[in-house]
C-alpha cells in the first residue's frame, strides 16, 4: 500500500544526489547531456551479438559512478520500469534462433542466447547512463541546457512547474491513502468503489490548487513570459570531456576493444 | 508500456522523435498559449495530478493485481487534446529526464506510444464522437451523458493502449531488436494491454464521472454539448461502431490465447515455458511466413541505416567469439579495479574531513 | 493607502461575500483583520488584489482597482499566501525570490542583488539554493514572505502566516512581520500574534466590518468577540473564568467604534 511513500522517497532521493559535489556534478549540464545521448546511441547501435564488443562501454558508467561516488543500488530500482518489455523481447530470442554460435567447452551459445543477454546489456547500460545524467544534474541545470538546445521555452517551463507540483500532489495522495488504508485494513489498494471519488477529489483540489497558484503567479508580475535563473557557461573542460568521451565511444563502437585484448593472449 | 532505449535502433527513435516533435510543435502553435496565461499553470498542476495518480495502486476485483493510470484519455478531456499532449509529453520527459525511468532516446516513441493516441487519436474519434452521439439518449440527461462518459472512457482507453502496443511491436520491429516474429510479439502484447487498457479505462472513466457530477464545467465537451445535443451522424456511428469492433475483437482473442491475465503472467511465468507451444502456435510456420512480416522486414531492409541491423545470420554474426569473450573478462578485470581505487579515494577523502 | 468605500462582492449565484465595506488604510499602518471562518477575510484581500471583481470604490495607493491599473495595483500590494506551496512555484527558493523582480523588467543582476539582501536580512541566506520541496514548513513560510519583500511592496498583505507553524517558527514569523516598515494587512485567526503584531483591528463578520478600533481595545472585549464566534487571546484570557462559546451576551461593552 505504501507505494506511494516509496515513490515519493525515490523522488527525494534524486534530488538529495543531484545536490551533492562531485567532478561530475561540476560538469556543464549541456555536455553531459550530449554525452549521455552519444553513448545511448552508440550502445544501441552495436550489432545484437556483439556481446563482447559491447562490454568495454560499461567502463564510462563505472568511471562515472565512481567520480561521483553514486551509489549503483539506487539505479537498480529504476530497472523495474522498462526491464519488463526489454525481458518480454528478449528472452524469447533463444526460442527462435538456436544456431550454435559458440561453444566453449561443453557448453553451447546459441545465437538467441547471445542477442537476449546483448539485449538486456544493451538495456542496463542505457538505463544507467540515463540515470547518471539524472542523479548528477540539478532539474534547473537540466532545464536551461534544455533551453540552450532550443526546446521551446513554454515546455520548459511546463516541465519546471510540473516538476515543482508532482512533489506537492504526490504528499497530498499519499496522506489520502494512509487515511484511506486505516479505514480498510487488509486492503492492497483503492477499492473499485473509490476509484473515481479518490482520484476525483484530488483532481478538483488540484484545480483550486492551479487558480491559486495563477494568483500568486499573476501577484508577481507575471503575464505569459518566464523569466529564468542564468546559466554557468561552458567551460573549455566540459567541451574537452564531451570530446574525450564522444571520440571514444566512437573508437570503441569501430574497434572491438575486447576482442583485440583478448587476441594479445589466446590465438 | 515505457520502451527502453535498448528496444529501438537510433534509426526509428530519430523517426519517432520527429512525429512527435512536429505533433509537439503543432499543438503548441495551436493553443497559442500566450494568449490564454492561466493555461500554463492549469496544465502544470494537471500534469502533476496525473503523475501523482500512477503513484496510486487501484485494486481490481476479483484478481490479487493492481490497475495502473496513463492519463491521456483523461488530460484531453480534461484540457482538450492539445493541452492534453504537451501535459502527456511533460509527465514523460520528466520521468525519463529526471528519474531515469523510460529511456532517453526512446521519449520520442514513448510520447507517440502514449501521449498521441490517447490524446488525438482518443479525443477526435472517440471521446468527442460519442459525447456528441445520441446513444443512451433515451434516459434522464444527466444519466445519459454519466452513460457516454463511461462508454467513451473504456473504449477510448482500450483503442489507444491498443494502438500503442501496436506501435511498440511495429516500432521493435523495425529496429530489428528481436528474433520474435512480427506477428508472435503482437499475439504477446495486445490481449496484455487489452486488460491494462479495460482497467485504465474503468478508472478514467470513474473519474470523469465523479469530475461531471461535482463540477461538470471542467469537462469541456460536456458544456458544449448540454447546447446542442443527439446530433448523431452516420460517420460517428461508424467510427463508435468500428471502435466497438476493435474491443470485442480483442476480448475474443484474450479468451482464444486462455491467458487469464496479468502482464507478470506473460512475461515471466510464460516465457520460460515456451510461449509459442502455449499459444498452440506452431513457431515454425508462425508469423514469420505471413504478409505482414515480409513486409516489415523489407520496410526495415529499407529503412536501416546500419547494415547490420538486417538480421545477421548467426553463422558470420559479428563479434562474439572466444578471443572477445576474454577481453570482456580484461575489462571487467578493470572496471572492478575502477571501482576499488573510487572506494578507496573516497574513504581517505572522508578521513581527512 | 486602501480606500475602501461601500464595497461589494458576491459570486454569481449566491449570498454576497462582502456588504458594503467601507474602511481606510493609512501609510504605515498595521492592521489585523479578524473573523470567523467564511466571514470574507480571504475574499476582502482578494478583492483589494483585483483578483476578484467588485462594486463601490476602491483605490490602492491613489489608483483605483481596475483592469488597466492591476500591474501598478499589484506592484504596491504584496501578498503573502496562506499556503505557500502555491506561493512558491519555482523548483528553488532563489528562483522564486527573482521571479517577481525579473517580471518587472529588472535586469538579472539587480534582481538577484535585491533577493540577496532580502535573504540576508530575514537570515535566510542558507535557504539560497534549496529546493522548495525540501525546506521545513516554518522555513517555507519565511521564503514566501521574502519572495513578497523582494518586489518591495508598499503595503504587505498576509493571510494567516502563523498557521501550522511550531511556536519557535511562530515567534520567528511575528518578528519578521513587527520588523516590516510597510503597511500591513493581516488576517488571521490567530488573535495573540495579531496582538502583538497589529495596532488596529479590523472585525469581519457576515462579509460586514462590525467593529474597527485599537487592537488593544477589540481584543480585549470578550462579549464582541464572542458574539462574531471568537475568543479572547489566550495571553488575555482569564485561567480561572474559561471562556463560554454561544454564551452571547448582548451588550457590547467597547469603546472602538461600531458601524
Amino acid at each position: 500500500m505504501d507505494q506511494i511513500g516509496a515513490s515519493l522517497r525515490e523522488l527525494h532521493e534524486m534530488d538529495e544526489l543531484a545536490l551533492r559535489r562531485s567532478p561530475v556534478h561540476g560538469l556543464c549540464p549541456l555536455c553531459k547531456l550530449i554525452v549521455t545521448v552519444t553513448f545511448i546511441v552508440t550502445v544501441v547501435s552495436f550489432p545484437k551479438n556483439a556481446l563482447t564488443a559491447l562490454v568495454p562501454m560499461a567502463l564510462y558508467p563505472v568511471l562515472l559512478f565512481q567520480l561521483s561516488g553514486i551509489p549503483v543500488s539506487a539505479c537498480f530500482r529504476k530497472l523495474r520500469l522498462v526491464l519488463p518489455l526489454v525481458l518480454a523481447v528478449g528472452l524469447l530470442n533463444p526460442f527462435f534462433d538456436r544456431a550454435p554460435l559458440l561453444r566453449v567447452g561443453e557448453v553451447t551459445l546459441t545465437g538467441g542466447m547471445i542477442s537476449m543477454i546483448t539485449l538486456m546489456v544493451k538495456g542496463v547500460l542505457c538505463l544507467t547512463a540515463a540515470f547518471l545524467l539524472a542523479a548528477t544534474t540539478p532539474i534547473d541545470a537540466l532545464c536551461a541546457a534544455l533551453r540552450r538546445i532550443r526546446v521551446p521555452e513554454t515546455m520548459v517551463t511546463l516541465l519546471l512547474l510540473t516538476y515543482r507540483y508532482v512533489g506537492v500532489l504526490a504528499e497530498e495522495a499519499a496522506v489520502m491513502t494512509d487515511a484511506y488504508s486505516l479505514r480498510a485494513p487488509g486492503q492492497k489498494g483503492i477499492h473499485i468503489s473509490a476509484w473515481g471519488s479518490f482520484l476525483g477529489q484530488l483532481l478538483l483540489r488540484s484545480m483550486d490548487r492551479a487558480e491559486e497558484l495563477y494568483a500568486a503567479m499573476l501577484l508577481r508580475g507575471y503575464h505569459g513570459a518566464y523569466p529564468h535563473a542564468g546559466t554557468k557557461p561552458c567551460v573549455p573542460k566540459d567541451a574537452a570531456y564531451a570530446l574525450c568521451c564522444v571520440a571514444v565511444f566512437l573508437l570503441l563502437r569501430r574497434y572491438d576493444l575486447a576482442r583485440l585484448l583478448g587476441s594479445l593472449f589466446v590465438r | 508500456m515505457h520502451m527502453a532505449d535498448a528496444l529501438l535502433s537510433p534509426a526509428v527513435a530519430v523517426t519517432m522523435y520527429a512525429a512527435s516533435g512536429a505533433a509537439a510543435a503543432v499543438s503548441l502553435k495551436q493553443l497559442k498559449m500566450d494568449d490564454d496565461v492561466k493555461r500554463l499553470p492549469v496544465m502544470a498542476v494537471t500534469s502533476a495530478l496525473v503523475f501523482a495518480g500512477q503513484m496510486i495502486n487501484y485494486t481490481i476485483p476479483g484478481t490479487g493485481s493492481s490497475g495502473h493510470l496513463c492519463g491521456g484519455m483523461m488530460l484531453s478531456a480534461l484540457l482538450g487534446p492539445q493541452a492534453g499532449f504537451l501535459s502527456m509529453i511533460t509527465i514523460l520527459a520528466i520521468q525519463c529526464l529526471f528519474f531515469a525511468d523510460g529511456g532517453l532516446m526512446a521519449l520520442g516513441a514513448n510520447v507517440w506510444n502514449m501521449a498521441f493516441y490517447g490524446c488525438f487519436v482518443g479525443y477526435y474519434l472517440i471521446w468527442r464522437p460519442i459525447l456528441h452521439s445520441n446513444l443512451f439518449s433515451g434516459m434522464e440527461q444527466r444519466k445519459t451523458i454519466r452513460a457516454r462518459i463511461i462508454l467513451a472512457s473504456i473504449i477510448g482507453c482500450v483503442v489507444t493502449l491498443q494502438l500503442g502496443a501496436f506501435s511498440v511491436v511495429l516500432e521493435t520491429s523495425l529496429s530489428g531488436i528481436t528474433e520474435l516474429p512480427f506477428g508472435a510479439f503482437m499475439a504477446l502484447m495486445q490481449p496484455i494491454h487489452l486488460a491494462i487498457g479495460l482497467v485504465e479505462g474503468l478508472i478514467t472513466a470513474a473519474v470523469l464521472v465523479f469530475v461531471y457530477e461535482s463540477r461538470p464545467e471542467l469537462l469541456r465537451e460536456v458544456e458544449d454539448m448540454e447546447h446542442h445535443d443527439g446530433k448523431r451522424t452516420l460517420k460517428t456511428t461508424v467510427a463508435i461502431l468500428a471502435a466497438l469492433a476493435v474491443v470485442v475483437g480483442g476480448g475474443l482473442s484474450l479468451l482464444a490465447s486462455s491467458n487469464p491475465d496479468g502482464l507478470e503472467w506473460a512475461l515471466f511465468g510464460n516465457a520460460e515455458a515456451g510461449y509459442a507451444e502455449n499459444m498452440g502456435l506452431d513457431e515454425e510456420d508462425f508469423g514469420v511466413k505471413s504478409g505482414i512480416a515480409d513486409a516489415a522486414a523489407s520496410i526495415q531492409e529499407a529503412t536501416s541505416f546500419l547494415p547490420d541491423y538486417a538480421f545477421p545470420d548467426s553463422e558470420s554474426a559479428a563479434g562474439t567469439t572466444v578471443s572477445g569473450l576474454v577481453g570482456s573478462a580484461i575489462v571487467a578485470g578493470v572496471a572492478v579495479l575502477i571501482s576499488m581505487l573510487g572506494g578507496f579515494f573516497r574513504k581517505k577523502n572522508a578521513k581527512q574531513h | 493607502m486602501i480606500e475602501m468605500e461601500h464595497v461589494s462582492f458576491a459570486y454569481e449565484t449566491g449570498e454576497p461575500v462582502l456588504n458594503d465595506i467601507t474602511v481606510s488604510v493609512g501609510d504605515g499602518e498595521s492592521v489585523g483583520l479578524i473573523g470567523a471562518n467564511g466571514a470574507g477575510k480571504s475574499t476582502l484581500m482578494k478583492v483589494m488584489l483585483g483578483l476578484l471583481p467588485h462594486e463601490g470604490r476602491l483605490t490602492v495607493d491613489g489608483l483605483e482597482v481596475e483592469k488597466n491599473n492591476l500591474a501598478a495595483v499589484r506592484r504596491s500590494l504584496g501578498f503573502v499566501l496562506q499556503n505557500s506551496d502555491n506561493q512558491m512555484f519555482m523548483p528553488t527558493v532563489y528562483e522564486d525570490m527573482i521571479f517577481a523582480p525579473l517580471n518587472y523588467g529588472l535586469s538579472r543582476e539587480e534582481a538577484e542583488r535585491k533577493a540577496d539582501a532580502v535573504l540576508e536580512r530575514l537570515g535566510l541566506t542558507k535557504l539560497k539554493n534549496r529546493y522548495n520541496h525540501k525546506i521545513s514548513g516554518g522555513e517555507k513560510r519565511m521564503a514566501a514572505i521574502a519572495t513578497i519583500l523582494v518586489m518591495e511592496p508598499k503595503a504587505v498583505l498576509m493571510d494567516e502566516p502563523t498557521s501550522a507553524l511550531d511556536p519557535y517558527n511562530r515567534r520567528v514569523v511575528i518578528n519578521a512581520v513587527r520588523e516590516l516598515r510597510q503597511t500591513k494587512l493581516i488576517a488571521s485567526h490567530d488573535l495573540d500574534m495579531i496582538r502583538d503584531a497589529c495596532d488596529r483591528v479590523l472585525l469581519l463578520s457576515g462579509g460586514r466590518i462590525v467593529a474597527d478600533g485599537p487592537a488593544d481595545t477589540i481584543l480585549r472585549d470578550r462579549a464582541l468577540l464572542e458574539a462574531h464566534r471568537l475568543e479572547l487571546p489566550l495571553s488575555l484570557q482569564n485561567r480561572t473564568s474559561n471562556s463560554a462559546l454561544g454564551q452571547q451576551s448582548g451588550k457590547h461593552r467597547t469603546a472602538s467604534k461600531r458601524i
